[in-house]
């Protein structure tokens, strides 16, 4: 049955790890200290392509100094990411590599005392280094005769040759793509370009590993998975699982780049095992930007459509520059072919993705995996097809759209599920009335300095990426939940918060199935030796997926506890209830309609504990088996500067169909600092490389790569974030997922409010003021010429 | 890894005793908001520090006979909320909300942002558009007055020697009836260095420009007045007209490079754009104040 009236769930509270958070209490990785500990440095290469002929670590270990060189790590070639399946999982690295493949691989780890004498100690190890010519663009990169990146890597246990630095190619093809674009009135062929964001995570990684006495390790490591980072550790260094034991250390911010096992954990786990002392590694920020950015993309977008809007055919060719190694590239054309799919209806589609390696940081998984790539060039697209057959943008979407009852791919070609819950048409009718669409006039009636435009957008996300049958990802979790003697509960889940208030809503979950006030759910610390599998904290999977097996848990530990209190109270089990009582400051179990048949849960705990029945306590793995999405829609406002080509946001309405809504609050900050992450990869965030050096043309540095802050937003009375009225049926209570849906159709958006500001169509993000202004000037010139002309 | 020795003196006095014969090794420390990033970059020789936030002295910012004197160690955000400066500097002011962030701005000292001489320090446009005058203090108490378009040279360079510490700066309160504006373009709206800024003081009469004091960053190797473009706008009436010939003029003045942040290209675009409107904003203001309705 659905429940829809809720004691704890919906409501805003005050967050359970909040005060440790604002006091500066909280453990992050990079305050763990142990006694003994020794302090780690990378020495890194300072070429984009090199051999590694020697390394001389004598004046470094004269110091005292613990050094790890290539030749003393095991030579396993692994990825970093095990999330999808072994036979689909690319592996190109080794801890410390013989051949460096971009500025800032790291080569030698060197352990000391302090910090500063591991950093003197870096600088007297000597490296002998062989140049290899070097390889930076991926059209290049496909070339005949390139600087080959890797020679071979390995796909799950089989040795795989690496042609003309493709690392993977996926083609999906769904219908005839030439007879839909043969029944099309117009085809339309555009090409979309977005940059290479660096994720800019409030926390630099950092591990802390500790040897034990038995040979094993134990790890606290900045991670989205702990388990995963076991498995990882347990394979490279053969040792059992039972003696790697990963600690959840909360985390300052991810937005996928944790998925993956740091590389510094590898290479912290080498130095503490061959010190045979705790050792910690904490990246600057330097390091932490060659080290991980977001999968820029190079999209090429046919669509044929019908004089009434009916879209006929859809093409997508996407070059993916992954850089220098293939963390998930395969799964991640997959995804992007998903996402085209999933957004608008076309009964005949093409999908072909390559992903090229080159000498830069690799790439891996950035809020929304691909999917505000392929947004930014659909959502333009939309905008451009809806001018095309002389529609209103907003019908366009309306009349195209995947919705209700219809087939969506959470995770590419093999992970398809039914949508049964969607907000889209009640966000795109309510956005339009809050920005005042209908207002919003045409580019070629807009005049003056200052010219204002507003844009839509709309996009989705998965909710994790659970499938009827199992397919190329990894997807299920675990969680135990036991009621404590004095009426307060507990729970433990090896699940990750990123600061979205994941672990808050587990908490939420059990205080609404076992009827207790919130205060009283504690959140268990967690650690693999202690836990069940979760697979990992990404996906946009917390909440429905984890939350889905917490509830599970929960729901076992309360039909325990309600069968001890049917001893107590002689009433079948089946017909009691348990309810929050705020004045007692527990949860109380009852019989509906008799007032003598009461009792609270911590007197039934007590009891059973006094009479020896045991405790209430269950242990539940659960995989969902969909992965519904969680719907998006922007309306963004802003004004554009035509004599300095800068772009400001001045309104903005943003819309999610998360379902039921468990952490409100929460939910809309992750809606607001979406949009400002959308609005950075519309009009800022890019990186580029030095040609000659191969390094990182903004120095590695935040002083010039930058992210918008709070002054670059709309004022908070032109922000308005709103939730669609939806209930997600496979959900818990009713929930889907939030974050990452939460940056996906931005950037979209804001290029068609610059169309509609100024009637010029960006095609390559960020929009720069000097593109801007170039293309004014351009498009000036042009009308000029017209004018002449005419 | 940095070796250096520390002193924090409180007075002026303790500090000459302190690094006497010592000169060449000084490095003073302010906000610490430059040393600190320089540091961790260079991998310094050893070094004598020499931390400035105790000399209550340096901090004072007060009016003397239509002179306004600052203290080096006065920071941004006192700056930005003196109601000295806001009402006889107010593009000093400006400029000192516009660096950086909150938590850098209650650390940054103009002493520190002119002393590090960055092409585009913020405090530097408005200092040389309103003449200002740096008065240091060397070793054996030799002092000096350096006017501010002396004083920087070239990126991070001045006429400075070591161990010469600038106590304090000292500009005369423009000639009533002026005008002045300032305007930072970056690429977000904190935390961002200046892709061109402009400051400008203007005496005027009614809308006739008598004396225009012109200054710009971040377009050339160090921060500079555009005197060409002044002789422009002397005497002329502020006209759209004459604001597009200043833009043109300014053109040759300028030597932008092209970095990171933007081409040289965009920078001299810019340039002119920011220059008619800051001359707006100030011949608009200067007409109010003459109206007496501000
Ligand atoms: C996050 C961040 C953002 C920033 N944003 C901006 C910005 O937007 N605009 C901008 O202009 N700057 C910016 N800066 C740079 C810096 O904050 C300013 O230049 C600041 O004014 C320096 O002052 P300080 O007191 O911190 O100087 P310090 O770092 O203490 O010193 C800077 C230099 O001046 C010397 N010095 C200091 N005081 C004296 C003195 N009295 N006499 C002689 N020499 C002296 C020091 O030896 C050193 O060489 C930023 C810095 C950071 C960290």
């Amino acid at each position: 049955m659905e429940q829809r009236v809720f004691s704890t769930i919906g409501k805003v509270t005050r967050r359970k790890e909040g005060i440790a958070r604002v006091t500066g209490k909280e453990v992050f990785s990079s305050d763990v200290t142990l006694p003994g500990m020794l302090f780690a440095r990378v020495l890194r290469s300072p070429y984009p392509h090199a051999k590694v002929l020697s390394v001389d670590t004598e004046e470094a270990e004269k110091m005292g100094a613990i050094c790890v060189t290539p030749d003393e790590v095991p030579q396993i070639r692994y990825n970093e990411r095990q999330v999808s399946i072994p036979s689909k999982t690319y592996r190109d690295r080794t801890v410390l590599p013989e051949v460096v493949r971009h500025v800032g691989e790291g080569v030698v780890g060197v352990a000391a005392r302090t910090e500063a004498l591991a950093e003197e100690a870096v600088r007297r190890v000597k490296v002998e280094w062989e140049r290899l010519p070097a390889v930076f663009d991926p059209f290049e990169a496909m070339k005949e005769g390139a600087p080959a990146v890797h020679e071979d890597v390995m796909l799950g246990d089989v040795r795989l040759p690496i042609k003309n630095n493709i690392a993977c190619v996926r083609e999906v093809s769904e219908g005839d793509i030439e007879e839909g674009f043969s029944i099309a009135d117009f085809i339309v062929e555009e090409e979309f370009r977005t940059g290479r964001a660096y994720h800019t995570q409030l926390e630099t990684k950092a591990v802390v590993c500790r040897p034990e006495p038995d040979g094993g390790i134990t790890v606290w490591p900045t991670a989205q998975s702990i388990h995963n980072t076991r498995q990882l550790l347990g394979r490279i260094f053969d040792i059992p699982l039972s003696k790697v034991n990963v600690v959840r250390v909360p985390i300052g911010g991810a937005f996928g780049s944790s998925i993956q096992m740091n590389t510094a954990v590898a290479v912290c786990a080498a130095l503490a095992l061959k010190a045979k002392r705790p050792v910690k590694l904490c990246l600057t920020r330097e390091e932490d930007m060659y080290d991980h950015c977001k999968y820029p993309s190079i999209i090429r977008l046919k669509y044929g459509i019908k004089k009434d809007g009916t879209i006929t055919a859809g093409e997508m060719q996407t070059v993916v520059d992954i850089g220098a190694h293939n963390i998930q590239a395969y799964p991640l054309l997959g995804c992007m072919a998903g996402w085209f799919v999933s957004l608008y209806r076309m009964p005949h589609m093409h999908f072909h993705g390559t992903a090229v390696y080159t000498n830069k940081a690799p790439a891996c998984a950035m809020q929304g995996y691909g999917n505000p790539q392929v947004s930014f060039a659909v959502e333009s697209m939309m905008d451009i097809l809806a001018e095309k057959v002389g529609m209103d943008p907003v019908d366009l979407r309306l009349k195209n759209y995947v919705g209700l009852g219809e087939t969506f791919w959470g995770q590419g070609p093999t992970v398809r599920s039914i949508i049964r819950s969607c907000g889209v048409e009640e966000m795109l009718s309510k956005g339009k009335e809050k920005i005042g669409w209908d207002k919003r006039g045409k580019p070629e009636e807009k005049r003056g300095r200052y010219r204002r435009g507003i844009g839509v957008g709309r996009s989705f996300h998965t909710s994790g990426t659970g499938a009827p049958m199992p397919g190329e990802v990894i997807d299920y979790s675990t969680a135990m939940v036991k009621v404590n003697e004095d009426g307060s509960v507990d729970y433990l889940t090896a699940l990750m918060c990123h600061g979205g208030g994941t672990l808050e809503a587990g908490a939420k979950i059990v205080a609404e199935v076992m009827g207790v006030p919130l205060d009283k759910v504690g959140i268990s610390p967690s650690d693999t030796r202690s836990t069940g599998y979760d697979v990992c904290t990404h996906a946009t999977r917390g909440v429905y997926c984890g939350g889905a097996a917490i509830k599970k848990a929960a729901e076992s530990a309360k039909k325990i506890l309600l069968e001890f209190a049917s001893r107590l109270l002689e009433v079948n089990p089946d017909a009691l209830q348990i309810r929050p009582d705020e004045e007692l400051g527990q949860g109380v179990i009852f019989l509906e309609g008799a007032k003598d048949k009461a009792i609270t849960v911590g007197e039934v705990a007590k009891t059973a504990q006094l009479k020896g029945w045991g405790t209430a306590i269950a242990v539940e793995s659960h995989r969902q088996v969909n992965c519904p999405p969680c719907f998006v829609t922007n309306f963004i406002e802003v004004e554009v500067d035509t004599e300095t080509g800068n772009v400001r946001p001045t309104r903005a309405v943003a819309a999610v169909d998360a379902g039921t809504v468990i952490n409100p609050d929460l939910a809309a900050g992750q809606l607001e600092g979406g949009l400002c992450r959308g609005i950075g990869l519309a009009l800022l965030e890019d990186t580029d490389y030095d040609r000659d050096t191969g390094e990182l043309t903004c120095g590695a540095s935040l002083v010039d790569y930058k992210t918008y802050t709070a002054v670059d937003m709309p004022f908070v009375d032109d922000l308005e974030a709103f939730f669609a009225n939806t209930y997600e049926p496979s959900g818990p209570f009713g929930a889907k997922g939030v974050g990452e849906a939460a940056n996906n159709c931005t950037a979209g958006t804001v290029a068609n409010a610059v169309y509609n500001a100024i009637g010029i169509r960006f095609k390559e993000a960020p929009i720069t003021p000097e593109k801007v202004l170039k293309a004014l000037k351009e498009n000036g010139a042009a009308k000029r010429r017209a004018e002449r002309n005419d | 890894m940095i070796e250096a020795e520390y002193v924090a003196p409180s007075n002026l006095g303790e500090l000459f005793k302190s690094i006497e014969g010592r000169a060449e090794r000084v490095k003073f420390v302010a906000g610490c908001t430059n040393v600190l990033p320089d540091l961790r970059a260079q991998n310094p020789a050893p070094m004598l520090l020499v931390d400035l936030t105790g000399i209550e002295e340096l901090r004072r910012i007060e009016e003397n006979n239509g002179v306004i004197s600052i203290g080096s160690l006065a920071t941004m955000t006192e700056l930005a909320a003196s109601e000295i400066i806001r009402t006889h500097g107010p593009i000093l002011a400006s400029a000192a909300r516009a660096l950086g962030n909150p938590l850098t701005r209650n650390r940054a000292t103009i002493g520190g942002n002119i002393a590090d001489a960055s092409p585009a320090a913020d405090t530097a446009p408005p200092l040389l558009a309103l003449e200002a005058t740096i008065h240091t203090e060397g070793a054996s108490h030799a002092k000096r007055e350096i006017p501010v378009e002396e004083f920087f040279i070239g990126p991070n360079q001045t006429v400075l020697n070591q161990g010469e510490l600038i106590t304090r700066i000292t500009f005369p309160i423009p000639k009533d009836p002026s005008a002045s504006s300032h305007i930072k373009f970056g690429l977000r709206n904190a935390m961002a260095i200046s892709v061109v800024s402009v400051a400008v003081v203007l005496e005027m009469q009614g809308n006739l420009c008598h004396r225009a004091r012109i200054a710009l960053g971040s377009v050339a190797p160090k921060p500079i007045r555009a005197y060409l473009t002044e002789k422009e706008l002397e005497g002329r009436k502020i006209t759209e007209e004459v604001l597009e010939s200043c833009a043109e003029v300014v053109k040759k003045e300028i030597s932008p490079i092209t970095d990171i942040r933007a081409s040289a290209q965009y920078r001299e675009h810019v340039t002119g754009v920011l220059l008619k409107r800051a001359l707006w904003q100030a011949a608009r203001e200067g007409e109010n104040s003459t109206n007496g309705n501000i």
